[in-house]
Protein backbone atom coordinates (compact mmCIF):
# COMPACT_ATOMS: atom_id res chain seq x y z
CA UNK A 1 0.00 0.00 0.00
CA UNK A 2 2.17 3.17 -0.87
CA UNK A 3 1.20 6.14 0.95
CA UNK A 4 3.15 8.83 2.26
CA UNK A 5 2.76 10.80 5.98
CA UNK A 6 2.64 14.56 4.76
CA UNK A 7 2.34 17.82 7.34
CA UNK A 8 0.30 17.50 10.41
CA UNK A 9 -2.71 18.40 10.09
CA UNK A 10 -4.35 17.94 13.94
CA UNK A 11 -2.31 18.10 17.06
CA UNK A 12 -3.06 17.68 20.95
CA UNK A 13 -0.43 19.07 22.70
CA UNK A 14 -0.17 18.12 26.06
CA UNK A 15 -3.77 18.58 27.27
CA UNK A 16 -5.10 18.42 30.13
CA UNK A 17 -8.57 19.13 31.94
CA UNK A 18 -9.39 19.11 35.55
CA UNK A 19 -12.59 20.03 37.52
CA UNK A 20 -11.58 21.34 40.87
CA UNK A 21 -9.24 18.63 42.31
CA UNK A 22 -10.18 16.06 39.92
CA UNK A 23 -7.67 15.22 36.96
CA UNK A 24 -9.96 13.72 34.31
CA UNK A 25 -7.46 14.21 31.39
CA UNK A 26 -4.11 14.06 31.37
CA UNK A 27 -1.01 14.85 29.14
CA UNK A 28 -3.00 13.90 25.85
CA UNK A 29 -0.70 13.94 22.85
CA UNK A 30 -1.74 13.18 19.61
CA UNK A 31 -0.78 13.97 16.32
CA UNK A 32 -2.83 13.21 12.79
CA UNK A 33 -1.00 13.76 9.71
CA UNK A 34 -2.49 14.10 5.79
CA UNK A 35 -2.13 10.93 4.49
CA UNK A 36 -1.69 10.95 1.00
CA UNK A 37 -2.17 7.97 -1.23
CA UNK A 38 -1.16 8.31 -5.21
CA UNK A 39 -4.19 8.69 -7.75
CA UNK A 40 -6.77 8.38 -5.18
CA UNK A 41 -8.56 11.29 -3.42
CA UNK A 42 -8.72 10.30 0.36
CA UNK A 43 -9.14 11.52 3.55
CA UNK A 44 -8.86 9.05 6.57
CA UNK A 45 -10.54 8.01 9.37
CA UNK A 46 -8.67 8.23 13.28
CA UNK A 47 -10.52 5.91 15.88
CA UNK A 48 -10.19 7.50 19.57
CA UNK A 49 -11.35 4.04 21.97
CA UNK A 50 -11.73 3.79 25.28
CA UNK A 51 -14.08 2.67 27.80
CA UNK A 52 -17.23 4.83 28.61
CA UNK A 53 -17.11 7.17 31.25
CA UNK A 54 -13.12 7.82 31.03
CA UNK A 55 -13.26 11.09 29.58
CA UNK A 56 -13.32 10.19 25.92
CA UNK A 57 -16.94 13.12 25.65
CA UNK A 58 -14.52 15.63 27.40
CA UNK A 59 -11.48 15.54 25.28
CA UNK A 60 -14.59 15.23 22.31
CA UNK A 61 -15.39 18.38 23.34
CA UNK A 62 -11.71 20.12 23.41
CA UNK A 63 -10.99 18.43 19.90
CA UNK A 64 -14.38 20.38 18.86
CA UNK A 65 -13.45 23.92 20.79
CA UNK A 66 -16.03 23.65 22.46
CA UNK A 67 -14.18 23.10 26.05
CA UNK A 68 -11.02 24.57 26.82
CA UNK A 69 -8.32 22.54 28.58
CA UNK A 70 -7.18 23.63 31.66
CA UNK A 71 -3.45 23.37 30.17
CA UNK A 72 -2.38 22.34 26.93
CA UNK A 73 -3.71 23.38 23.49
CA UNK A 74 -5.15 21.62 20.29
CA UNK A 75 -4.23 22.98 17.09
CA UNK A 76 -5.33 22.69 13.47
CA UNK A 77 -5.05 23.72 9.75
CA UNK A 78 -1.79 23.99 7.95
CA UNK A 79 -0.53 27.08 10.33
CA UNK A 80 -1.30 24.97 13.11
CA UNK A 81 -3.66 27.67 15.06
CA UNK A 82 -5.54 27.15 18.07
CA UNK A 83 -8.77 25.16 17.45
CA UNK A 84 -11.69 27.48 17.37
CA UNK A 85 -16.12 26.56 17.96
CA UNK A 86 -17.25 26.13 15.08
CA UNK A 87 -13.75 24.80 13.03
CA UNK A 88 -14.45 21.11 13.98
CA UNK A 89 -18.00 19.21 12.73
CA UNK A 90 -19.66 17.62 15.12
CA UNK A 91 -21.93 14.83 15.05
CA UNK A 92 -23.65 14.29 18.69
CA UNK A 93 -24.66 10.99 20.04
CA UNK A 94 -28.52 11.68 19.75
CA UNK A 95 -27.55 13.13 16.18
CA UNK A 96 -29.26 16.72 16.89
CA UNK A 97 -30.90 18.53 14.03
CA UNK A 98 -32.73 21.40 13.62
CA UNK A 99 -36.60 19.61 13.85
CA UNK A 100 -38.26 22.86 12.82
CA UNK A 101 -36.94 22.59 9.47
CA UNK A 102 -37.32 19.85 6.60
CA UNK A 103 -34.43 17.53 5.78
CA UNK A 104 -33.34 19.28 2.70
CA UNK A 105 -33.40 22.96 4.64
CA UNK A 106 -31.21 21.11 6.98
CA UNK A 107 -28.68 20.89 4.53
CA UNK A 108 -29.29 24.25 3.31
CA UNK A 109 -28.37 25.42 6.21
CA UNK A 110 -24.92 23.80 6.52
CA UNK A 111 -23.99 25.14 2.64
CA UNK A 112 -25.13 28.66 3.52
CA UNK A 113 -22.26 28.18 5.94
CA UNK A 114 -20.11 26.86 3.60
CA UNK A 115 -16.69 28.71 2.64
CA UNK A 116 -18.10 28.92 -1.09
CA UNK A 117 -20.90 30.90 -2.17
CA UNK A 118 -23.26 28.51 -3.81
CA UNK A 119 -26.58 30.08 -5.65
CA UNK A 120 -29.62 28.55 -5.11
CA UNK A 121 -29.36 26.18 -8.00
CA UNK A 122 -25.87 25.12 -6.45
CA UNK A 123 -26.85 24.23 -3.49
CA UNK A 124 -30.47 22.37 -4.81
CA UNK A 125 -28.09 20.51 -7.62
CA UNK A 126 -25.12 19.30 -4.50
CA UNK A 127 -28.31 18.63 -2.15
CA UNK A 128 -30.21 16.13 -5.16
CA UNK A 129 -26.76 14.76 -5.39
CA UNK A 130 -25.96 14.28 -2.07
CA UNK A 131 -29.14 12.93 -1.56
CA UNK A 132 -29.24 10.10 -3.78
CA UNK A 133 -25.67 8.83 -2.82
CA UNK A 134 -26.89 8.87 0.59
CA UNK A 135 -30.32 7.09 -0.08
CA UNK A 136 -31.79 9.95 1.76
CA UNK A 137 -33.71 11.55 -1.73
CA UNK A 138 -37.22 10.17 -0.80
CA UNK A 139 -36.51 12.15 2.79
CA UNK A 140 -35.51 15.67 1.76
CA UNK A 141 -38.61 17.35 2.14
CA UNK A 142 -39.65 15.52 5.80
CA UNK A 143 -39.11 16.89 9.18
CA UNK A 144 -36.39 15.37 11.12
CA UNK A 145 -38.76 13.51 13.81
CA UNK A 146 -40.22 11.12 10.73
CA UNK A 147 -37.01 9.47 10.02
CA UNK A 148 -35.66 7.09 11.83
CA UNK A 149 -32.07 7.04 14.38
CA UNK A 150 -30.49 5.87 11.15
CA UNK A 151 -31.48 8.36 8.72
CA UNK A 152 -31.44 11.07 10.86
CA UNK A 153 -27.57 9.97 11.73
CA UNK A 154 -26.70 9.94 7.95
CA UNK A 155 -28.81 13.45 7.74
CA UNK A 156 -26.11 14.69 10.88
CA UNK A 157 -22.96 13.53 9.18
CA UNK A 158 -23.69 14.79 5.50
CA UNK A 159 -24.51 18.40 7.46
CA UNK A 160 -21.70 18.68 8.81
CA UNK A 161 -19.54 17.35 5.87
CA UNK A 162 -21.47 19.85 3.93
CA UNK A 163 -20.08 22.79 5.72
CA UNK A 164 -16.24 23.82 5.10
CA UNK A 165 -14.87 21.37 8.08
CA UNK A 166 -12.77 19.45 6.98
CA UNK A 167 -12.70 17.28 10.47
CA UNK A 168 -15.35 15.67 11.85
CA UNK A 169 -16.44 14.54 15.25
CA UNK A 170 -18.30 11.43 15.88
CA UNK A 171 -19.50 10.17 19.58
CA UNK A 172 -20.26 7.00 19.75
CA UNK A 173 -21.44 6.77 16.04
CA UNK A 174 -22.18 2.97 16.12
CA UNK A 175 -24.06 2.85 19.63
CA UNK A 176 -27.68 1.40 19.69
CA UNK A 177 -27.59 0.31 15.64
CA UNK A 178 -27.76 -3.32 14.90
CA UNK A 179 -25.18 -5.19 13.13
CA UNK A 180 -26.95 -4.67 9.32
CA UNK A 181 -26.90 -0.65 10.20
CA UNK A 182 -23.72 -0.57 11.43
CA UNK A 183 -22.24 -1.28 7.87
CA UNK A 184 -24.19 1.13 6.53
CA UNK A 185 -22.99 3.51 8.92
CA UNK A 186 -19.17 2.16 7.90
CA UNK A 187 -19.87 2.66 4.22
CA UNK A 188 -21.21 6.43 4.83
CA UNK A 189 -18.50 6.72 6.67
CA UNK A 190 -15.55 5.40 4.38
CA UNK A 191 -18.17 7.71 1.59
CA UNK A 192 -17.80 11.07 3.39
CA UNK A 193 -13.81 10.11 4.19
CA UNK A 194 -12.67 10.34 0.40
CA UNK A 195 -15.40 13.66 -0.15
CA UNK A 196 -11.90 16.14 0.35
CA UNK A 197 -8.56 14.70 0.37
CA UNK A 198 -8.52 16.73 3.57
CA UNK A 199 -11.46 14.93 4.88
CA UNK A 200 -10.57 13.43 8.71
CA UNK A 201 -13.47 11.49 10.84
CA UNK A 202 -12.08 11.30 14.00
CA UNK A 203 -14.38 8.52 15.59
CA UNK A 204 -14.37 8.67 19.77
CA UNK A 205 -15.78 5.30 21.08
CA UNK A 206 -15.98 2.31 22.78
CA UNK A 207 -16.50 -0.15 20.05
CA UNK A 208 -13.72 -1.82 19.43
CA UNK A 209 -14.07 -4.01 16.45
CA UNK A 210 -16.10 -1.44 14.09
CA UNK A 211 -14.11 1.56 15.09
CA UNK A 212 -10.63 -0.26 14.52
CA UNK A 213 -12.10 -2.28 10.97
CA UNK A 214 -12.72 1.84 9.43
CA UNK A 215 -9.64 3.55 10.82
CA UNK A 216 -5.73 4.37 9.52
CA UNK A 217 -4.91 5.17 12.90
CA UNK A 218 -6.14 4.11 16.41
CA UNK A 219 -5.80 6.20 19.54
CA UNK A 220 -6.12 4.10 23.20
CA UNK A 221 -7.00 6.48 25.93
CA UNK A 222 -7.09 4.53 29.52
CA UNK A 223 -5.82 5.00 32.84
CA UNK A 224 -2.37 4.34 34.21
CA UNK A 225 -1.44 2.34 37.23
CA UNK A 226 -1.45 4.70 40.46
CA UNK A 227 -2.32 7.95 37.85
CA UNK A 228 -5.38 10.20 37.78
CA UNK A 229 -6.87 11.45 34.75
CA UNK A 230 -6.80 8.79 31.35
CA UNK A 231 -4.30 9.50 28.51
CA UNK A 232 -3.09 8.09 25.32
CA UNK A 233 -1.55 4.97 26.15
CA UNK A 234 -1.12 3.82 22.75
CA UNK A 235 -1.05 4.82 19.04
CA UNK A 236 -2.10 2.07 16.87
CA UNK A 237 -0.73 2.89 12.85
CA UNK A 238 -3.08 -0.04 11.03
CA UNK A 239 -1.42 1.44 7.53
CA UNK A 240 1.65 0.52 8.78
CA UNK A 241 0.10 -3.05 10.26
CA UNK A 242 -1.38 -3.40 6.91
CA UNK A 243 -4.76 -3.25 8.11
CA UNK A 244 -6.74 -0.06 6.83
CA UNK A 245 -8.07 0.28 3.89
CA UNK A 246 -9.40 -3.53 3.99
CA UNK A 247 -13.15 -3.83 3.88
CA UNK A 248 -12.99 -7.33 4.45
CA UNK A 249 -10.57 -6.80 7.71
CA UNK A 250 -13.41 -7.71 10.37
CA UNK A 251 -12.98 -11.45 8.77
CA UNK A 252 -9.02 -11.49 9.36
CA UNK A 253 -7.42 -13.52 12.20
CA UNK A 254 -4.89 -11.29 12.90
CA UNK A 255 -7.37 -8.44 13.45
CA UNK A 256 -9.32 -10.54 15.87
CA UNK A 257 -6.56 -11.36 18.12
CA UNK A 258 -5.69 -7.48 17.77
CA UNK A 259 -9.73 -6.51 18.55
CA UNK A 260 -9.78 -9.08 21.96
CA UNK A 261 -5.91 -8.09 22.68
CA UNK A 262 -7.26 -4.16 22.99
CA UNK A 263 -10.01 -4.92 25.43
CA UNK A 264 -7.68 -5.84 28.05
CA UNK A 265 -6.07 -2.20 27.48
CA UNK A 266 -8.93 -0.24 27.36
CA UNK B 1 -68.28 10.19 21.47
CA UNK B 2 -67.83 8.96 24.80
CA UNK B 3 -67.66 12.61 25.75
CA UNK B 4 -70.82 13.97 24.14
CA UNK B 5 -72.67 10.67 26.03
CA UNK B 6 -71.36 11.58 29.40
CA UNK B 7 -71.87 16.14 28.43
CA UNK B 8 -75.74 14.68 27.71
CA UNK B 9 -76.13 12.52 31.08
CA UNK B 10 -75.17 15.32 32.98
CA UNK B 11 -77.21 17.94 31.53
CA UNK B 12 -80.20 14.95 31.84
CA UNK B 13 -79.09 14.50 35.45
CA UNK B 14 -79.10 18.47 36.02
CA UNK B 15 -82.05 19.00 33.89
CA UNK B 16 -84.20 16.33 36.47
CA UNK B 17 -83.21 17.17 39.40
CA UNK B 18 -82.79 20.98 38.71
CA UNK B 19 -85.40 23.44 39.71
CA UNK B 20 -83.53 24.72 43.12
CA UNK B 21 -80.80 27.51 43.24
CA UNK B 22 -79.08 26.60 39.49
CA UNK B 23 -81.66 27.03 36.94
CA UNK B 24 -82.47 24.23 34.46
CA UNK B 25 -80.15 23.76 31.35
CA UNK B 26 -83.08 24.38 29.47
CA UNK B 27 -84.01 27.51 31.26
CA UNK B 28 -80.27 28.74 30.47
CA UNK B 29 -80.06 27.37 27.02
CA UNK B 30 -83.89 29.36 26.42
CA UNK B 31 -81.73 32.35 28.05
CA UNK B 32 -78.37 31.84 25.83
CA UNK B 33 -80.61 32.13 22.79
CA UNK B 34 -82.45 35.48 24.06
CA UNK B 35 -79.29 37.01 24.81
CA UNK B 36 -77.53 36.55 21.72
CA UNK B 37 -80.67 37.48 19.87
CA UNK B 38 -80.95 40.80 21.39
CA UNK B 39 -79.10 43.69 20.03
CA UNK B 40 -76.20 44.51 22.56
CA UNK B 41 -74.63 41.16 22.98
CA UNK B 42 -72.52 41.21 19.90
CA UNK B 43 -71.25 44.73 20.61
CA UNK B 44 -70.63 43.37 24.33
CA UNK B 45 -69.36 40.65 22.71
CA UNK B 46 -67.01 42.27 20.72
CA UNK B 47 -65.84 44.66 22.89
CA UNK B 48 -64.42 41.95 24.95
CA UNK B 49 -63.00 40.19 22.47
CA UNK B 50 -61.22 44.04 20.90
CA UNK B 51 -60.19 44.04 24.07
CA UNK B 52 -58.74 40.74 24.82
CA UNK B 53 -57.02 39.86 21.22
CA UNK B 54 -55.25 43.95 21.69
CA UNK B 55 -53.79 42.97 25.22
CA UNK B 56 -52.74 39.62 23.80
CA UNK B 57 -51.29 41.14 21.19
CA UNK B 58 -49.49 44.30 23.19
CA UNK B 59 -48.44 41.34 25.97
CA UNK B 60 -46.66 39.20 23.26
CA UNK B 61 -44.56 41.82 22.08
CA UNK B 62 -43.94 42.83 25.53
CA UNK B 63 -43.23 39.52 26.93
CA UNK B 64 -41.47 38.41 23.98
CA UNK B 65 -39.32 41.22 24.61
CA UNK B 66 -38.77 40.58 28.24
CA UNK B 67 -38.16 36.68 27.37
CA UNK B 68 -35.04 37.43 24.58
CA UNK B 69 -33.39 40.76 26.24
CA UNK B 70 -33.21 37.70 29.17
CA UNK B 71 -30.43 36.20 27.64
CA UNK B 72 -28.46 38.94 27.47
CA UNK B 73 -27.40 38.58 31.86
CA UNK B 74 -27.84 42.78 31.92
CA UNK B 75 -31.51 42.04 31.68
CA UNK B 76 -32.18 38.94 33.32
CA UNK B 77 -32.97 39.89 36.77
CA UNK B 78 -35.43 42.09 35.21
CA UNK B 79 -37.24 38.76 33.41
CA UNK B 80 -37.07 37.57 36.85
CA UNK B 81 -38.73 40.04 38.41
CA UNK B 82 -41.20 40.55 35.79
CA UNK B 83 -42.44 36.57 36.52
CA UNK B 84 -42.38 37.22 40.06
CA UNK B 85 -44.95 40.11 39.53
CA UNK B 86 -47.63 36.81 38.77
CA UNK B 87 -47.73 37.16 42.84
CA UNK B 88 -49.18 40.80 42.82
CA UNK B 89 -52.82 41.05 43.34
CA UNK B 90 -54.41 43.47 40.90
CA UNK B 91 -56.84 44.57 43.13
CA UNK B 92 -54.34 46.57 45.31
CA UNK B 93 -53.37 48.52 42.65
CA UNK B 94 -56.27 49.60 40.79
CA UNK B 95 -56.19 52.81 42.41
CA UNK B 96 -52.88 53.43 41.27
CA UNK B 97 -53.43 52.30 37.43
CA UNK B 98 -56.86 54.67 37.28
CA UNK B 99 -54.03 57.65 38.18
CA UNK B 100 -52.16 56.50 35.43
CA UNK B 101 -54.44 56.18 33.17
CA UNK B 102 -56.75 58.71 31.07
CA UNK B 103 -59.36 56.44 30.50
CA UNK B 104 -61.67 53.73 31.29
CA UNK B 105 -60.33 51.95 28.34
CA UNK B 106 -56.25 51.96 28.89
CA UNK B 107 -57.23 51.50 32.45
CA UNK B 108 -58.84 47.81 31.16
CA UNK B 109 -55.91 47.39 28.89
CA UNK B 110 -53.28 47.90 31.38
CA UNK B 111 -54.89 46.11 33.67
CA UNK B 112 -55.27 43.62 31.78
CA UNK B 113 -51.42 43.33 30.40
CA UNK B 114 -50.42 43.50 33.79
CA UNK B 115 -52.37 40.56 34.62
CA UNK B 116 -51.16 38.53 31.41
CA UNK B 117 -47.33 39.37 30.80
CA UNK B 118 -45.72 37.76 33.76
CA UNK B 119 -47.45 34.66 32.73
CA UNK B 120 -46.46 34.75 29.40
CA UNK B 121 -42.59 35.89 30.57
CA UNK B 122 -42.45 33.06 32.68
CA UNK B 123 -44.09 29.81 30.27
CA UNK B 124 -42.16 31.24 27.45
CA UNK B 125 -38.75 31.61 29.96
CA UNK B 126 -39.30 27.63 30.87
CA UNK B 127 -39.36 27.14 26.63
CA UNK B 128 -35.90 28.70 26.54
CA UNK B 129 -34.15 27.04 29.35
CA UNK B 130 -35.88 23.88 28.19
CA UNK B 131 -33.86 24.20 25.21
CA UNK B 132 -31.34 21.61 24.34
CA UNK B 133 -27.96 22.65 24.85
CA UNK B 134 -26.54 20.43 21.81
CA UNK B 135 -28.92 22.74 19.73
CA UNK B 136 -26.54 25.33 20.27
CA UNK B 137 -23.70 23.25 19.60
CA UNK B 138 -24.94 22.22 16.39
CA UNK B 139 -24.91 25.97 15.66
CA UNK B 140 -21.66 26.45 16.86
CA UNK B 141 -20.26 23.51 14.39
CA UNK B 142 -22.19 24.99 11.35
CA UNK B 143 -20.49 28.14 11.67
CA UNK B 144 -23.19 30.04 12.63
CA UNK B 145 -23.40 33.74 14.83
CA UNK B 146 -24.55 34.30 17.60
CA UNK B 147 -27.48 36.40 15.93
CA UNK B 148 -27.93 33.00 13.38
CA UNK B 149 -28.10 31.01 16.37
CA UNK B 150 -30.62 33.27 18.82
CA UNK B 151 -32.82 33.25 15.13
CA UNK B 152 -32.59 30.00 14.16
CA UNK B 153 -33.29 27.70 17.72
CA UNK B 154 -34.68 30.55 20.30
CA UNK B 155 -36.96 32.57 17.77
CA UNK B 156 -37.90 30.81 14.60
CA UNK B 157 -37.52 27.15 16.22
CA UNK B 158 -39.44 27.92 19.12
CA UNK B 159 -42.00 29.76 17.35
CA UNK B 160 -44.64 26.88 17.04
CA UNK B 161 -44.05 27.04 21.39
CA UNK B 162 -45.28 31.04 21.41
CA UNK B 163 -48.14 29.62 19.81
CA UNK B 164 -48.81 27.27 22.42
CA UNK B 165 -47.72 30.05 25.00
CA UNK B 166 -50.74 32.27 23.54
CA UNK B 167 -53.07 29.45 23.90
CA UNK B 168 -52.84 28.83 27.62
CA UNK B 169 -52.25 32.72 27.83
CA UNK B 170 -55.64 33.09 26.23
CA UNK B 171 -57.31 31.40 28.98
CA UNK B 172 -56.15 33.87 31.61
CA UNK B 173 -56.71 36.74 30.06
CA UNK B 174 -60.23 35.28 28.69
CA UNK B 175 -61.04 34.80 32.58
CA UNK B 176 -59.38 37.92 33.29
CA UNK B 177 -61.52 40.53 31.07
CA UNK B 178 -64.48 39.98 33.10
CA UNK B 179 -62.66 40.97 36.00
CA UNK B 180 -61.23 44.21 34.33
CA UNK B 181 -64.80 45.00 32.37
CA UNK B 182 -66.18 45.13 36.14
CA UNK B 183 -64.25 48.21 36.58
CA UNK B 184 -64.92 50.46 33.83
CA UNK B 185 -68.66 49.59 32.60
CA UNK B 186 -69.12 52.56 30.50
CA UNK B 187 -67.47 50.61 27.78
CA UNK B 188 -70.03 47.49 28.19
CA UNK B 189 -68.43 44.21 27.45
CA UNK B 190 -68.97 40.42 28.56
CA UNK B 191 -68.09 40.90 31.92
CA UNK B 192 -70.38 43.76 32.49
CA UNK B 193 -73.40 42.05 31.58
CA UNK B 194 -71.97 39.31 33.91
CA UNK B 195 -71.97 42.25 36.78
CA UNK B 196 -75.37 43.84 36.12
CA UNK B 197 -76.43 40.42 35.97
CA UNK B 198 -74.86 39.15 39.14
CA UNK B 199 -76.78 42.85 40.86
CA UNK B 200 -79.97 41.81 40.26
CA UNK B 201 -79.56 37.88 41.20
CA UNK B 202 -80.89 37.71 37.48
CA UNK B 203 -78.74 33.71 37.86
CA UNK B 204 -80.48 32.18 34.71
CA UNK B 205 -78.81 35.25 33.10
CA UNK B 206 -75.36 34.77 34.65
CA UNK B 207 -75.32 31.11 34.23
CA UNK B 208 -76.11 32.31 30.43
CA UNK B 209 -73.65 34.60 30.17
CA UNK B 210 -71.17 32.07 31.94
CA UNK B 211 -71.66 29.48 29.40
CA UNK B 212 -71.50 31.69 26.14
CA UNK B 213 -68.01 32.89 27.86
CA UNK B 214 -67.07 29.15 28.39
CA UNK B 215 -67.91 28.40 24.72
CA UNK B 216 -66.30 31.52 23.06
CA UNK B 217 -63.11 30.32 25.17
CA UNK B 218 -62.77 26.59 24.38
CA UNK B 219 -63.51 28.01 20.27
CA UNK B 220 -60.59 30.28 20.31
CA UNK B 221 -58.62 27.70 22.31
CA UNK B 222 -59.40 25.32 19.83
CA UNK B 223 -58.58 27.53 16.88
CA UNK B 224 -55.39 28.56 18.36
CA UNK B 225 -54.44 24.93 18.51
CA UNK B 226 -55.65 24.00 15.09
CA UNK B 227 -53.36 26.95 13.68
CA UNK B 228 -50.12 26.12 15.40
CA UNK B 229 -50.54 22.85 13.72
CA UNK B 230 -51.22 24.31 10.40
CA UNK B 231 -48.68 26.66 10.65
CA UNK B 232 -46.22 24.19 11.84
CA UNK B 233 -46.63 20.95 10.87
CA UNK B 234 -43.83 19.12 12.51
CA UNK B 235 -45.70 20.35 15.90
CA UNK B 236 -48.38 17.42 15.22
CA UNK B 237 -45.30 14.82 14.36
CA UNK B 238 -43.92 15.44 17.54
CA UNK B 239 -46.97 14.97 19.38
CA UNK B 240 -47.56 11.95 17.70
CA UNK B 241 -44.13 10.79 18.66
CA UNK B 242 -44.19 11.26 22.55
Amino acid sequence: MTHQKNEEILKAENVSLKYGEKTILRDINMTIHNIVRPDLCQGQVVSLIGRSGIGKTQLFKILAGMNKPTSGAVLIGADMHEVREGEVGVVSQNYILFNHRTIRRNLEIALEHNDTNYTDKDKADIIKDYGDKFNLSEHLDKYPMQLSGGQRQRVSILQQALTSNKFILLDEPFSGLDALVIDKVVDLLLKISTIDELSTLIIVSHDIENSMAISDTVFIMANQPNKEGATITEKLDLIDMGMAWNPEIKSDHQFQDMVAHMKYKI
Amino acid sequence: MLVFIQIAFVLALWQWLGGGLIPSPGKIGLRILEIIKSGNFWDNFLMSLTLTLKGMCIALVIALAFSYLSLIPFFRPMAKFVIKCRYLTLTGLIFLFTLLTSDGSQLKLSLLLFGIVPFFVTSYLSVIDGIDRQEFELCSTLGMNKWRTLWEVIIVGRLDQVFEVMRQNFAIAWMMITMVEGLSMSEGGLGTMLIKSNKYIDLATVFAILVIIFLIGVFFDYILGALRFWLFPYTKIQLRNK
